[in-house]
């Protein structure tokens, strides 16, 4: 997606360049991010004015007995409290506003990401973590942003501040005061990194935990039915002590780096009393009381960002992780599309012509091998499962494909469809004029006109109307379109009473029968008329009356346009105009039915034991 | 609150020492954190009074806050790790507690409650109640302590000043309050909606390839993109509490110590007060403020607590419904099985399941269930698994009412197989050898097996290979055996560290026919007296089901007396030709019964259904 090249190795350069990689989702919204930025030498300058107003109090209005003047001092310290406070507060929602906006950018860009990958991709990575990196991921992203990066500017700003106030005033008090700091940063420094190394285990052991504990949960009975409880429970408080030590000790340091920050001050404070004291007392010029007044405030504040650095380091370290892992997920290259997506400002170059426009259903497929282990057949587990087919569809005919599991059968349908690229050999889409090679079809445009239906219907948690048009917009509000669907496929008596196309089927379509679910799906081919249909015959079994709806649903929708059956019904294989036997990913024989049969062959085989295979899916 | 109290004194009894010296330490804090600023007050002042013999009372002044600094660094520590560590083990022994009940509970129960609202019981709620009992423990204590002496340290210094100073502190607190309680409500739903937007990721990319194949990206993209702009304006609200509310309190703050400006310092001019006074309660004020900004948080997280301690009880409390035990009858030899008039409903008010169901079984015979989907075939399994406790008296193991047969006895001697084969993210091996020759098992060694399969992968290997060299050859040579005999051996050679290879969700994902397959070499390894197999063999091809129906009936259970007494459960007549007795099950009743030829000849659904597949149409 983006021609940069991902950062592999860590350390703040790779960090510099994840998050200037980032920006890219930041920059839409980076007048909010400047509006930020812009308050925060305003904020630090009235944190930093504040003292100085009680040390002209003490200094000059106190001992001089000048009430009035007392009362304007009062007065623009709450100016400038005020409007610190409201500075701050705009600082704070710029920032959080900014984050936020461009986290649910970066979200969506995950989301659209994913949904073009290959299908290949799916194969390799469980969904799960898809999941987490969509959600989770960015979701430590956004506290990051939110708290992490921006106080850290704030945290800086705050402390030059105050130390500039404080070297202004005295720097030799400013030297002596805080020459307790380095050694102060270099505890902090140690206590930190040990806590984070702490907090890391902490994390993980946890997750481990809860991993088991959700394991365990989810096959409650099988641990209940053969007796596994008290070693389920052993390993359970096993993985608990683990996460016990590990917090008990982060605990302990977590408790000493806090308490070390209150003492310190304390102590930077004895320093500088005891060493401010002679010369206040012997009249010095430079040293008065009210500048006491000033450090001793000012030291109690410029310790507390130092003790919240580190976590802000880490914080932000963990998002770096996240954003390694999320850019590593949007460099994985995805399909290409004739029409891109609003991410991808190049939509002005939309190539001209659509080259299936005339296209009437031919294919001609030659010589056509196949293998899951990619391009280069490096190797898959399965090698090739496509060894050299070779065959025709004529505009309008029915062909079916018959053969046991793992002769190849799905596999022609989802090179057929592009879900998979990386064949050798020919499939044409052949048009009057030219044929036009799958591979040099985008996907979008090709399954516009060549759509399959598998076995497993998935169904949204929506409306039977929603599951039909899917949210095609060119779909989605010709209501009349989805009605005349529904009856095509012969659903809408089914639905009647229930609430028709309003449906709701809820999740993964537990509201419906496992044969209205296969009956909506064909009413989303029959809402969009293909030019080829690729049908995978559901083996599932469904009652009688169902079963005679599929059927006869399945024969309006062969009607009058190229299909490609992967047919297990006796019937259905009857009826088709040719029949492709395969067998080891080739194809043994072709012919019609009775062709077939009386040939004596493998078809004439397979056809007394029953056409029956389920193992796979 | 009472059930608070109840618990801490059930699960905090314990801590009770460290607790009390926990609180004297506080105490000791306290009084040092309100002792500091009071000293820099009177160093001000003494430095004020001017005089070089002055000098001598600062140096002491000096000395005395250097050495309260250390006390309090030592002080506090030790009173937060007092504290804090107590409230760790309590949410240890609490998730240890929960998680050892919830394996007692039985199947009604899970099914009422989902597997992830228990895990966020066991997780997050038993954290919130460590928050409760830690964090909140400290910081109720910590402002019981820590108000009164700020106060009176306050009051000492000036009384007047001090009541002026705590009107807009205390607004402020009390305004902090209504906050936090909004900002958790918001929080809460913002949880909520991140929910519903993880479903709405979750669902779309397990369809996939639907929306591939139908090219509908963009129009899925918007529909996410509905929910993740909810998500957004959510977020935005909290950040707008946090920008304007939350420092209200801070704020209110600075406007007391403007007042300390203001009010102090006339009455410094006064001389009724000293200068170094402000500086003492300017230091109070602030100490004050954040002592009361977590004491807001706090409250909030005691009723969060309190509401996670309520949900953490109920599952505790709810209890496993199972009827007393009153048998000494043990299952070891393959028993007679009868069903006396059987019948089930899930719930009052509910259909019965099944009714009516007799049969008897004789030890070792075999009896076959048939039926369409919702016929009540996997109701009938998990009665006599005791997944589900059937009606007194309806099902006798050799005349014992399988009510009273001890739940631990009936389940050892016993091997059930469900329809959806579960497998743990542990070696293929683990998986098989659940249980293992039970008796030739210490104990040490079970746990040492799941330790190499468990969640800890990168381990796995290495402790698999330690327990393999350990394993005693029998049991190598058993596993062999059952492993042929569920027709996993060439599986096994194909995956990457065959027996040892990490299967289930984190591991290599296995098909439906190899998981199956698995489940059915699970319980073959325990020699069971009794075999229950529900629709095991649905993913399996039809040679390989034939294979495995005959060495389901090859299998001598645990004392090598014979085949275990076995009821098998299939919608597939051909895996059922074996049975002594076919039941044909149709909306929860017999409506056929005999052996599998006699439901041929009397030709109803069996044998319809047995003619269907013959003749190679619908399954």
């Amino acid at each position: 997606m983006s021609a940069e090249a991902r950062p592999t190795g860590s350390g703040a350069r790779g960090a510099l360049l994840l998050l200037r990689r980032f920006w890219r989702f930041a920059r839409p919204h980076r007048s909010w991010v400047y509006l930020g930025i812009s308050v925060i030498p305003l904020v630090s300058a009235l944190a930093m004015w504040r003292p100085l107003l009680i040390k002209e109090a003490v200094d000059i209005q106190i001992p001089g007995r000048d009430f009035d003047g007392l009362r304007t001092l009062a007065l623009w310290f709450v100016a400038a409290v005020v409007l610190e406070f409201g500075a701050q507060a705009v600082q704070v929602y710029a920032l959080q506003r900014s984050g936020h906006a461009s986290i649910a950018d970066l979200r969506q860009a995950v989301f659209r990401h994913v949904l073009r990958m290959p299908a290949r991709f799916f194969d390799r990575h469980p969904v799960g973590s898809l999941l987490s990196r969509t959600t989770h991921d960015v979701q430590t992203l956004s506290e990051t942003l939110s708290f992490g990066v921006f106080t850290i500017l704030t945290d800086v700003a705050m402390i030059v501040t105050i130390l500039a106030a404080m070297f202004f005033l005295s720097a030799k008090l400013a030297l002596i005061s805080l020459s307790a700091a380095p050694f102060l940063v270099m505890v902090v420094r140690y206590f930190a990194r040990v806590l984070r190394g702490l907090q890391l285990e902490v994390r993980r052991a946890q997750g481990v935990q809860t991993g088991y504990l959700a394991e365990q949960l989810g096959g409650v009975s099988v641990v209940q039915l053969n007796g596994r409880e008290d070693a389920a429970r052993r390993r359970h408080s096993q993985l608990g002590e683990r996460y016990l030590r590990a917090t008990k000790l982060a605990n302990v340091f977590d408790a000493v780096l806090f308490s070390v920050m209150d003492g310190v001050s304390t102590f930077c404070v004895a320093l500088l009393i005891y060493v401010a004291a002679p010369e206040v007392l012997l009249g010095s010029e430079a040293i008065t009381l009210g500048l006491l007044f000033a450090f001793v405030d000012y030291l109690q504040r410029i310790f507390v960002p130092i003790r919240e650095f580190s976590n802000k380091i880490a914080t932000i370290q963990r998002a770096v992780a996240s954003l390694d892992r999320i850019f590593g997920l949007l460099d994985e290259p995805s399909e290409t599309r004739a029409s891109p997506g609003i991410c991808v400002p190049t939509s002005s170059s939309l190539p001209p012509s659509d080259p299936l426009e005339n296209w009437k259903g031919r294919v001609r497929v030659r010589g056509l091998a196949f293998g899951y282990g990619g391009e280069g057949g490096e190797g898959g587990e399965g090698g090739e499962v496509l060894r050299g087919v070779s065959f025709d569809i004529a505009p309008g005919e029915v062909v079916a494909v018959v053969g046991r599991t793992g002769s190849g059968k799905t596999s022609l349908a989802r090179v057929l469809t592009r879900f998979y690229d990386g064949y050798r050999g020919s499939v044409q889409l052949c048009s009057a004029e030219a044929c036009i090679e799958v591979r040099d079809i985008e996907p979008d445009r090709l399954r516009r006109r060549v759509l399959m239906v598998t076995q497993d219907v998935f169904l949204f948690d929506d409306t039977v109307s929603y599951n039909v048009s899917l949210g095609d917009p060119d779909i989605v509000h010709d209501l009349a379109g989805i009605d005349a669907a529904l009856r095509a496929v012969q659903v809408d008596s089914m639905l009647l009473g229930r609430g028709g196309r309003e449906l709701q089927v809820g999740e993964r379509g537990r509201q419906l029968s496992g044969g209205e679910a296969q009956l909506i799906a064909f009413a989303r081919v029959a809402v969009r008329q293909p030019t080829l249909l690729i049908l995978d015959e559901a083996t599932a079994s469904v009652d009688d009356q169902t079963e005679a709806r599929v059927q006869s649903a399945i024969e309006g929708l062969v009607r009058g346009r190229s299909v490609l059956i992967i047919a297990h019904r006796l019937s259905t294989i009857v009826h088709a105009d040719k029949i492709l036997v395969m067998h080891e990913g080739r194809i043994v024989e072709q012919g019609s039915h009775g062709e077939l049969l009386a040939a004596g062959g493998r078809y004439a085989a397979l056809h007394r034991s029953g056409f029956s295979d389920r193992a796979g899916a | 609150m009472q059930l608070v109290l109840r618990f801490v004194l059930v699960y905090g009894r314990r801590y009770v020492p460290q607790y009390a010296l926990g609180l004297l330490l506080l105490v000791l804090t306290n009084y040092a954190v309100v002792r500091i600023p009071t000293l820099i007050g009177r160093a001000l002042n003494v430095i004020e009074g001017s005089g070089v013999e002055a000098l001598a009372s600062t140096r002491a002044l000096v000395v005395e806050l250097m050495v309260w600094a250390c006390v309090v660094v030592v002080v506090r520590t030790v009173s937060r790790i007092l504290f804090f560590n107590p409230g760790r083990e309590i949410e240890y022994r609490l998730g240890v507690d929960l998680f050892g009940h919830l394996l007692t509970l039985q199947r009604p129960f899970f099914l009422r409650r989902k597997v992830g609202e228990l895990v966020s019981v066991a997780t997050n709620d038993t954290q919130s109640v460590r928050l409760l009992v830690g964090f909140a423990g400290l910081q109720v204590c910590n402002v019981a302590v820590a108000i009164p002496m700020h106060v009176m340290q306050m009051l000492r210094t000036d009384a007047a000043l001090t009541a002026w100073c705590l009107i807009p502190v205390l607004l402020g607190a009390m305004y902090m309050r209504s906050t936090i309680r909004r900002f958790h409500g918001l929080v809460k739903k913002s949880l909520e909606e991140l929910g519903a937007l993880s479903d709405r990721v979750l669902e779309s990319y397990a369809g996939v390839s639907t929306v591939r194949a139908f090219g509908v990206e963009e129009a899925i993209v918007a529909r996410f993109e509905v929910r993740n702009r909810e998500f957004f304006e959510l977020a935005m609200r909290v950040a707008k509490i946090r920008a304007f509310s939350m420092p209200a309190l801070t704020f209110s703050g600075l406007i007391a110590t403007a007042i300390v400006l203001w009010v102090g310092g006339d009455r410094v001019i006064a001389g009724e007060l000293g200068v170094g006074d402000l500086a003492t309660f300017t230091a109070l004020l602030v100490s004050l403020v954040s002592t009361l900004t977590s004491l807001a948080w706090v409250l909030a997280a005691v009723s969060r607590g309190s509401a996670a301690l309520r949900r953490v009880q109920e599952v505790l409390s709810t209890s496993d419904g199972l009827p007393p035990a009153t048998s000494s009858k043990r299952v070891d030899k393959p028993p007679r099985l009868e069903l006396c008039d059987l019948s089930f409903h899930y719930g009052e008010g509910q259909d019965l399941a099944i009714s009516g169901i007799s049969a008897t079984v004789r030890p070792g015979g075999m009896l076959g269930i048939f039926g369409r989907t919702g016929a009540g075939k996997t109701t009938l399994i998990e009665l006599l698994a005791r997944l589900h406790t059937p009606p007194r008296g309806c099902v006798r193991l050799d005349g014992v009412d399988i009510v009273d047969i001890p739940l631990a006895e009936l389940r050892r001697g016993s091997a059930v197989v469900g329809q959806h084969a579960f497998l743990f993210s542990t070696s293929l091996r683990d998986n098989i050898c659940l249980r293992g020759v039970s008796a030739k098992r210490s104990p040490w060694r079970d746990l040492e097996a799941e330790a190499g399969g468990g969640a800890v992968a990168e381990a796995g290997a290495e402790r698999g290979a330690e327990a393999d060299a350990e394993g005693d050859a029998e049991g190598d040579a058993e596993l062999e055996r059952v492993l042929r005999a569920a027709c996993l051996e060439r599986d096994v050679e194909l995956l990457p560290q065959g027996l040892d290879t990490l299967v289930g969700e984190r591991g290599v994902m296995l098909s439906g026919g190899q998981r199956q397959r698995t489940a059915l070499a699970r319980a073959l390894y325990r020699r069971p007296a009794l075999l229950l197999l529900d629709d095991i063999l649905s993913a399996v091809d039809q040679g390989t089901e034939a294979q495995l129906v005959a060495a389901i009936r090859s299998i001598r259970s645990g004392d090598g007396a014979g085949t275990p007494t076995t009821v098998i459960v299939s919608h597939r007549t051909s895996v059922l030709e074996q049975a002594d007795e076919i039941l044909v099950l149709d909306e929860g009743r017999v409506v056929e019964r005999g052996t599998h030829a006699q439901l041929l000849v009397r030709g109803g659904l069996y044998a319809d259904s047995h003619a269907a597949r013959e003749s190679g149409g619908a399954r």
